[in-house]
């Protein structure tokens, strides 16, 4: 399980004889001795004894499938702490085929090391989407299907990041009709924790983020009911943005360019998605705090949100019906039901004064009568 | 007039408690302010204002008075529900829901009445029900249902912005649909159930006032309905309708 | 005999690139490229809205991020008929500039320098050396010994963790590299430090468009409206902070780039005589200075070459049905009347039939269809795009600022022209083209101001926003230079919906499998007669797939 994050916790050799009251002295000859018994030459002493020093990084192994590779770009533009730290001193990043030195077997073979050595130990990082339609064949890498690759890696990871939309709910490849049955990875491994961290793609510093939460919590951290981390996740984009008051006041962009949009007005009538998006965007911004879609006069298109590329036209606030063409707004197909329901109302007063002609005849007759009776 | 008019004793019956009378007026006045508001939260209206964001509040208070008019609805709602084991016999939840076979069947007998316009037994239009007749129950029925969707679905919406527990029991709600957006297109959807409803229901209260002479109208305010004397009879003791289970 | 061997993933690259080929006596005899991961975007896109289309295709890549959308925006204010107000098109050229420069640093430092450094031979190098070396060659302030000395230790350190990561397995202490220790600690240090320099320049895509990657775009111009007295709108700071980032990345271009591009280069000029591949060239052209329909004052100018005569560039025209067309011959899609004619874009057809060999399986059937990319020809010749591309036909249209870097180039490394069709020539190529982009991007920033004093505030035209203004039908075409090469979008539009949308993509032209006369796209000519050392160790394929700068999910898409 994850909790014992077993590689983070474990001392080092050497940590672990300094506890015991041992010397620096002491612990060389216990080098030199494990040396000896290791069958190693006494040249090798130097390296065992740095090897027993340093502290595991964390592995980690980054699988690419259906994607588009953003999430690895963004990952990198991290800025604290910045990628280069991370990967020389947090994580050993012994798989990605955006950055890994090796090629083709050579890398597999890094795959492989990695899998074996750090069995139940490994962070297992997925970038993209797994398409399950023709037996996997939309995605292959040295010959194999991405279905494969996953469920052979998944079984060792103590944990699974599913980065960026792609990963956590399918993104653009998985939108109508889905051709190539694009599907996130929570539906494809069970019995481990799954960590999405949506976004088309997340913040880089979200993205490092997640990932020194757990390097210094020694924990994955805690996720909201969708699956993602609280820490980053737990508000609408609606709800931190500076454009917030605009909103409140009911002062609204109309057109793109307009004297309100010069104003900085509310971007909600022109599409923002801001209301029912979860991310961080309006707090920790983009790029090292520079902007984010809505300061740069952009409405939120919702990356973040599962389904966002099927929810209706992207510039209008409201809302289609999945499964209805994109002019099937829930208010166009209203009026229209509105305005059968006038002529199904009128046209059936006008049978009921036809076809129940007796009955409301009798009725009259009878209310005459007694109109009349009351006169006489 | 050569035919003789069979003139019916008519026995005034008291159908609506006050309790059911106000929860339906209740619920009129904040249907209305839920929808307007709801309209306006989805597509708010141009105001290309030269006022000050700090001067105004406009959408802040169509939220406030849809979320107020939320509280109001569901309280009412749930009170509802409460008389529907509680008061008389036409506010009972077995108005409402078609489990037995006379519901059914009765329910048969109103759409060939009122809706495909048949002519009863004998040629004569049939009005059975004292309360309401078991198709309306039926509506109203999923109507509660579409109150409850909407009722989850708003309190799901309003679950992360609000500070008090109980909307918080809601968060749940998007997460089934997969995130707010489809949660709230779900809601919006929703609302034009409502308004469609309305209409027709209005429609038909008018219509069986004119086409039965019962005082339809009226007894939602007063509670009370006037009953032909046979009616009347073969209503007693019974739930929904005698005759239709011949 | 020769002999195959297989290439699969090819990593340093964007997305699933394999490459299979025969060897015979040291040297590639044949080779095969395919594409192995597809999304299926241009079915997707069918019956969306216009305006929404750039979202979409801009999804086709992070790397290349922000070159699809603004092809899809071109693409649909073609069909429309609108035309962007100038300071659009100059905050959209800015941002393009932005992105060359990003692209082509990212590509040479981190997908491209392990094949020329050996980062473990950087440890034997000397830091005061290597420092009198860097001080030779730029005047980069960060290259004192104390500096390279603690990049070295704190690599020793790393290497000595035994826990490698992405520097595990590499082909370290393989005879093709060339390079003395001092320069391979040169390349580890700025390994490093452009992986931390590249985040900075894209902050301008994040002023413009919000974040980067996937910045946004607008048909009808950009969102950022101009507002110089509001704090939401592109004003005195924001214009500012671009002006800075600009000039910082180009002091990091002169400096640190290109000296670096010309020390690697001049240890293996052997490379200039290998991997020249097809000799024909395309390039659609792009950074239009008097509106994007004047393709004569492109800062990039269009056209192509055939069988590298420089002396005769010939024009290109995206909307003949001759010109562009897509060939399925040995592609994994099934064309309704037959996969051996070739489909002009706008009916062009993306329907998937996979005919390869069932999972796990260690050789693709070459004779076969073999890959998920279509097979672009122009007037039925397979070209090359790129950066080579571009400046060869910059250059072969006479142009002085193409003239300047390209001539500088080939004195200070003595070599001829030809050295240019070349796996050194490409990548030499890439950097030169970036010295240009970056000094546009301040030109481009110089008028913007100007135009906002002159009180030129127009960032959208916005009248035929309104899908009620559209014609019934409408017929699109866009066009770009993304930094691997021409791009272009074709949209059918109808009823206000897309009803056909298609994507010929740089990395298509290039990666892709044979045609329907059996003829080789750019990355398989390229390879053939390149040396392999150590069939184990494939470093001499990476070099030159690498030098196109391969980005396979655009290839795709
Ligand atoms: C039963 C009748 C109701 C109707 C007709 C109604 C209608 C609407 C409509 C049309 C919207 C705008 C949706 C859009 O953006 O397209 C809305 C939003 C909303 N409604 Fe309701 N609603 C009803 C009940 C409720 C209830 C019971 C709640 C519970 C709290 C609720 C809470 C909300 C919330 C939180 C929003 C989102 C507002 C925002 O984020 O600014 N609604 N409603
Ligand atoms: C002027 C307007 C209205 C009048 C005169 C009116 C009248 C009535 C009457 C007479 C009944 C009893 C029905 C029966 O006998 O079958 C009734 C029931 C009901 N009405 Fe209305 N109504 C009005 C508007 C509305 C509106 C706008 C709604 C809600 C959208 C509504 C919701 C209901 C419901 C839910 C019941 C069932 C009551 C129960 O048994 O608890 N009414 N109404
Ligand atoms: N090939 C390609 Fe791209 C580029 N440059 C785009 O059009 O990389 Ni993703
Ligand atoms: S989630 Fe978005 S950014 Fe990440 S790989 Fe997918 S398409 Fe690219
Ligand atoms: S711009 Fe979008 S996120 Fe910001 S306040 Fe308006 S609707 Fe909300
Ligand atoms: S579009 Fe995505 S980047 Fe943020 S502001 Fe919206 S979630
Ligand atoms: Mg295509």
């Amino acid at each position: 399980m994850i909790n014992d994050a077993s590689v983070l916790k474990q001392p080092t050799y050497y940590e672990e004889v300094e506890r015991k009251g041992y010397s620096r002295r002491d612990f060389m000859k216990f080098v030199s001795m494990i040396t000896a018994f290791m069958g190693l030459e006494k040249s090798a002493i130097g390296q065992v004894a740095k090897a027993l020093e340093t502290k595991p990084r964390i592995p980690v192994i980054w699988l690419h499938f259906q994607e588009c590779t953003c999430c690895s770009e963004s990952f990198i533009r991290s800025s604290h702490p910045i990628v280069a730290d991370i990967l020389l001193d947090k994580i050993s990043l012994d798989y990605t085929e955006t950055l890994m030195a090796a090629s083709g077997t050579q890398a597999e073979e890094a795959l492989k090391n990695t899998m074996t050595k750090y069995k139940g130990q490994y962070i297992l990082c997925v970038e993209g989407s797994v398409p399950l339609a023709a037996d996997g064949v939309y995605c292959m890498i040295g010959g194999k299907t991405s279905i494969q690759i996953l469920e052979e890696a998944a079984e060792g990871a103590a944990a699974i990041i599913a980065w960026g939309s792609c990963a956590s709910n399918g993104c653009v490849q998985s939108a109508k009709p889905n051709p190539t049955k694009a599907t996130p990875i929570h539906k494809l491994v069970s019995g481990k924790p799954v960590i999405k961290v949506p976004g088309c793609p997340p913040i880089g510093e979200v993205m490092a983020g997640v990932i020194v939460h757990y390097l210094a919590f020694g924990k994955i951290p805690e996720l909201d009911r969708l699956g993602r981390p609280k820490a980053f996740y737990s508000k609408r984009v609606h709800d931190s943005c500076y454009r917030r008051p605009f909103y409140d006041a009911g002062l609204f962009v109309e057109t793109f360019d307009d004297e309100n949009a010069k104003k900085g007005y509310c971007l909600y009538k022109v599409g923002c998605k801001g209301p029912s998006t979860y991310n961080a965007c309006g707090v920790m911004k983009w790029n090292n705090g520079t902007s984010y879609p809505i300061q740069s006069g952009h409405p939120c298109i919702g990356c973040s949100e599962e389904n966002y590329w099927d929810n209706g036209r992207m510039y209008e606030r409201a809302s289609a019906f999945p499964g209805f063409g994109i002019e099937a707004n829930a208010d166009t197909l209203g009026k229209i039901a509105l305005g059968a329901t006038a002529v199904a109302i009128a046209g059936h007063a006008i049978a009921t004064n036809i076809g129940k002609h007796t009955t409301i005849h009798n009725l009259e007759e009878e209310g005459k009568e007694s109109e009349h009776e009351l006169n006489v | 007039m050569s035919k003789k008019l069979h003139i019916q004793k008519l026995r005034r019956v008291y159908v609506w408690e006050l309790p059911v009378r106000m929860y339906h007026w209740l619920n009129v006045l904040v249907l209305i302010a839920l929808v307007v508001t709801g309209f306006y939260m989805s597509n708010p209206l141009a105001i290309l204002s030269k006022k000050e964001a700090v001067n105004s509040y406009t959408m802040g208070w169509f939220r406030y008075i849809h979320f107020a008019a939320a509280y109001l609805f569901f309280f009412n709602f749930l009170f509802r529900l409460y008389w529907g084991f509680t008061g008389n016999k036409y506010a009972n939840w077995k108005q409402f829901i078609p489990i037995s076979r006379r519901f059914l069947k009765e329910m048969w007998i109103v759409f060939k009445i009122d809706i495909l316009m048949m002519k009863g037994k004998n040629g004569k239009s049939e009005h059975l029900s004292v309360g309401h007749n078991a198709m309306a129950g039926f509506i109203y029925f999923l109507t509660f249902i579409v109150f409850l969707i909407q009722c989850l679905t708003g309190f799901g919406l309003y679950a992360p912005m609000a500070s008090w527990w109980f909307p918080k029991l809601f968060a749940w709600v998007p997460a089934v649909f997969g995130g707010d957006i489809l949660t709230r297109v779900i809601h919006h959807w929703a609302m034009w159930f409502f308004i469609l409803f309305a209409i027709v229901h209005v429609y038909l209260v008018f219509y069986h006032d004119y086409i039965e002479g019962r005082g339809e109208i009226s007894s939602m305010g007063g509670g009370w309905k006037f009953i032909e004397d046979d009616v009347f009879e073969k209503n007693k003791h019974t739930t929904p309708n005698p005759e239709s289970a011949k | 005999m020769s002999k195959r061997i297989v290439v699969d993933p090819i990593t340093r690259i964007e997305g699933h690139l394999r490459v299979e080929a025969d060897i015979e006596n040291g040297k590639i005899k044949d080779a095969y490229s395919s594409g192995t991961m597809i999304r299926l975007l241009e079915e997707i896109l069918k019956g969306r809205d216009p305006r929404d289309a750039w979202a979409f295709v801009g999804r086709v890549c992070g790397v290349c991020t922000s070159i699809h959308s603004l092809t899809s925006v071109r693409c649909v204010e073609d069909a429309l008929d609108i035309v962007i107000p100038p300071n659009a098109e100059l905050v959209r050229n800015i941002m393009f500039c932005t992105q060359y420069i990003h692209d082509h640093v990212v590509h040479f430092y981190h997908l491209h320098a392990m094949d020329w450094v050996d980062v473990v031979n950087a440890l034997k190098a000397d830091p005061k050396k290597t420092s009198e070396l860097a001080q030779s060659i730029s005047k980069w302030p960060k290259s004192s010994p104390g500096y390279f000395s603690d990049i070295q230790t704190r690599i020793k350190k790393f290497v000595e963790s035994g826990q490698l990561g992405i520097f595990a397995n590499g082909y370290w202490g393989h005879p093709a590299y060339k390079l003395p220790a001092e320069v391979n600690l040169i390349g580890l240090a700025h390994y490093l430090e452009a992986l931390e320099w590249q985040k900075e320049i894209v902050k301008v895509h994040a002023i413009f468009g919000g974040k980067n990657p996937h910045p946004n775009y607008l048909v009808g111009g950009m969102a950022c409206a101009i507002s110089i007295d509001d704090v939401s709108g592109i004003n005195a700071e924001r214009l500012a902070y671009v002006g800075q980032l600009l000039k910082d990345g180009k002091e990091f271009i002169e400096q640190v780039y290109i000296p670096d591009l010309m020390a690697v280069a001049s240890f293996y000029k052997e490379w200039a005589s290998i991997g020249g591949g097809l000799g024909n060239y395309l390039v659609y052209g792009d950074l239009p200075t008097n509106g994007y329909r004047d393709l004569s004052h492109y800062k990039f100018p269009a056209g192509a070459i055939l069988n590298k005569d420089v002396s005769k560039v010939y024009d290109v025209d995206l909307k003949k049905e001759e010109e562009v067309q897509e060939f399925v011959t040995h592609s994994w899609y099934e064309y309704k009347e037959g996969n051996d004619k070739g489909l002009h874009p706008w009916k062009g057809e993306s329907k998937i039939k996979y005919t390869g060999p069932k999972p796990p399986f260690d050789h693709l059937d070459t004779s076969k269809e073999y890959s998920y990319l279509k097979t672009p020809r122009w007037k039925g010749n397979a070209m090359e795009v790129g950066p080579l591309a571009r400046v060869l036909v910059g250059y072969a249209r006479g142009r002085e600022d193409f003239k300047a870097v390209v001539d500088k180039a080939l004195k200070d490394l003595n070599v001829p022209i030809t050295a240019l069709f070349s796996t050194l020539g490409r990548t030499a190529a890439r950097g030169l083209e970036t010295i240009l982009t970056a000094q546009w991007g301040l030109e481009f920033y110089d008028q913007l101001m100007t135009n906002i004093k002159n009180g030129d505030t127009r960032m959208a035209e916005m009248s035929k926003f309104d899908p009620a203004t559209w014609p019934k039908t409408a017929l699109g075409v866009g066009h770009t230079e993304a930094p691997r090469g021409a791009l272009a979008h074709w949209i059918n539009i109808e009823d206000q919906k897309i009803a056909n949308y298609q994507l010929v993509v740089p990395t298509t032209w290039n990666a892709s499998p044979r045609d329907n006369k059996g003829q080789m796209s750019a990355y398989e000519a390229a390879l053939i007669d390149t040396p392999v050392a150590n069939e184990t160790q494939p470093l001499e394929i990476l070099r030159t797939i690498h030098s196109f700068d391969p980005c396979m999910a655009c290839s795709v898409h």
